[in-house]
């Protein structure tokens, strides 16, 4: 599990954003004494640092300065202050992102995990999902089942994406309209429907015509 | 100063004048001067006296515009009495002395007013800076409430934060250059941006955006583009009309980029159009639909003119509105 250091003043974010990502399945330290925080983080040796930048006593700047020397973890700032000079302090003083107050929770959980897969050198996601018989390829844009393929729309790719990767779950429509604006996909419900039942058409095509369920008042299960 | 203006002001000392030349002249006759004699005398006291006079006129008028012209070449007018030239006379000495106090009462209270005027943007910086902290923590502790709670809080947050952001650049964009950060920035990014921060607004409004030609790179400052693009979206998501599509398209134009930002919206009429860059102008719709401040469009104005965008507003109404917004080219931009 990754260890992920929350350096921030204000109590409320510190304990919110901790649940958050122990939900999201990483380990949170919260730092609540700010006197020592590179002896901390060298002691605890976490994976990722998210630094705020005013803090009682010394600036995130300076801290990140001192961070950077005892600790090897990749340091993202996370602050309200939104001056473009600001952020080109931050990194270069070798931050490794600059997340400005009040973020979107999904922003800020994909930014984590782009710095935590660029720095421990993982492997891209994969880029084939299976779920059942239905196999879809991301880069291809192509979705197949027992051999007979078709090819997806970006928008169809998306859905079919979201739906697989929660597979047995019922996905409200609101939260996959939310889905695909995080894809950078701004369509409204009925583009949606459209989008939806030409997926369907297209599922159908290859022999699987109910793949996807229709859960009447609550939205889409695969 | 006129030769008009300049008898009238010394009336009454070229009357004392005559009078006494008419007395002397009286006394001499009286006494028995000769006629001749007393003609040539009065003459000459005349025309010395004229003389005095005009010399006095032709130095008044020099010195004035002297004055004038120190006047004229100082930026702050208010500092005209340290900039003077020597008093050449006794009155100048002390007009000039009483005019130095009044300046340096005006200097004083022009720098306490700055003073206060910078320490209250200073102030509304950071309390902007302080108040996102419960409003991000306020997000948060939305992910723990169920859907529909949690998405109308999303809204309502998402609306005291772009009235927040507005107070920001509100408070800024009497001194821009001390955040303006003109570089090289993505069309495309810009416009992701400024629709993720209003995404609430504009998945609530039931809008579809889409996009064409976005992926080029334009000279400009990041954060103020992306505030501009804001209210425009905000705007069109608010005056929407039904099934709203908002359609953001960029187009080369010579070597400057032209980004449009169109909506299917209820439109704005054309005699309000010229007003809508005003500050506090809401206009017929902004009235009936309530909620308008009438400061975004004012503020997309001021922030563009300082970085040298061209913003042009056209709208039929019932139908739709267009903003283009016109990046100038990297060589034609001053503040680089």
């Amino acid at each position: 599990m990754q260890k992920i250091m929350i350096i921030e003043d204000d109590p409320a974010i510190r304990e919110e954003l901790a649940l958050l990502l122990e939900n999201e399945g990483y380990a949170s330290l919260v730092i609540t004494e700010f006197t020592d925080v590179p002896g901390q983080a060298a002691r605890e040796c976490p994976d990722l640092i998210l630094l705020d930048i005013g803090l009682p006593g010394k600036d995130g700047f300076s801290l990140c300065a001192a961070l950077r020397r005892v600790a090897p973890a990749p340091v993202i700032f996370v602050t309200s202050r939104d001056a473009g000079v600001d952020e080109v302090r931050a990194l270069s003083l070798g931050g490794d992102d600059y997340i400005t107050k009040p973020y979107s929770v999904p922003v800020l959980l994909a930014r984590v995990k782009a710095v935590l897969r660029r720095t421990s050198g993982e492997p891209e996601p994969s880029d084939v999902l299976n779920v059942g018989r239905l196999r879809l390829s991301l880069t291809k844009g192509m979705v197949s089942a027992d051999g007979r393929a078709v090819e997806l729309t970006r928008n169809e790719l998306q859905i079919l994406a979201c739906l697989m990767t929660r597979a047995g779950q019922i996905i409200p429509r609101a939260d996959l309209i939310d889905m695909l604006w995080d894809s950078q996909i701004y369509i409204d419900d009925n583009t949606l429907s459209v989008n939806m039942t030409r997926l369907r058409g297209k599922l159908a095509e290859i022999g699987l015509p109910d793949a996807i369920k229709t859960r009447r008042g609550m939205g889409y299960q695969l | 100063m006129t030769f008009g203006e300049f008898l009238s002001d010394r009336l009454f000392r070229i009357m004392v004048q005559l009078l006494c030349v008419a007395l002397a002249g009286l006394f001499l006759w009286a006494t028995g001067t000769q006629p001749g004699v007393l003609v040539i005398l009065i003459l000459a006291l005349l025309l010395v006296f004229a003389a005095v006079q005009l010399t006095d006129f032709f130095r008044q008028r020099a010195r004035l515009r002297e004055l004038e012209a120190v006047l004229d070449g100082l930026d702050q007018k208010y500092l005209f009495a340290e900039c003077v030239p020597a008093p050449k006379n006794l009155y100048e000495r002390r007009l000039f002395d009483l005019t130095r106090r009044a300046g340096r009462a005006m200097t004083g209270a022009v720098s306490d007013a700055r003073a206060a005027q910078r320490e209250y943007r200073e102030y509304v910086e950071e309390w902007v800076h302080e108040v996102k902290a419960p409003i991000t923590a306020a997000r948060l502790i939305c992910r723990d409430l169920d859907g529909g709670a949690s998405r109308k809080l999303m809204a309502e947050l998402a609306q005291i934060e772009a009235h927040v952001e507005r107070a920001l650049f509100y408070a800024r964009a009497d001194n821009p250059e001390q955040d303006c950060l003109l570089r090289q920035v993505n069309l495309g990014k810009i416009a992701a941006q400024a629709i993720e921060n209003h995404r609430s607004l504009l998945i609530w409004s039931g809008v579809r955006v889409e996009m064409d030609g976005l992926d080029c790179a334009v000279y400009t400052d990041e954060k103020w583009t992306v505030f501009i693009l804001g209210q425009l979206l905000q705007n069109a998501a608010r005056y929407r009309g039904t099934e709203p599509v908002i359609t953001l398209s960029a187009k080369p134009l010579g070597n400057q980029i032209r980004l449009t930002i169109q909506d299917n919206g209820i439109g704005i009429p054309a005699h309000e159009l010229p007003r809508v860059f005003e500050r506090g102008f809401t206009g017929s719709n902004g009235r009936n639909r309530g909620g308008s401040t009438g400061m975004g469009l004012y503020l997309c104005g001021k922030l563009s003119g300082f970085l040298e965008l061209g913003l042009d507003i056209a709208s039929e109404e019932g139908k739709w509105t267009t903003v283009t917004l016109t990046f100038p080219a990297k060589e034609n931009l001053t503040k680089l």
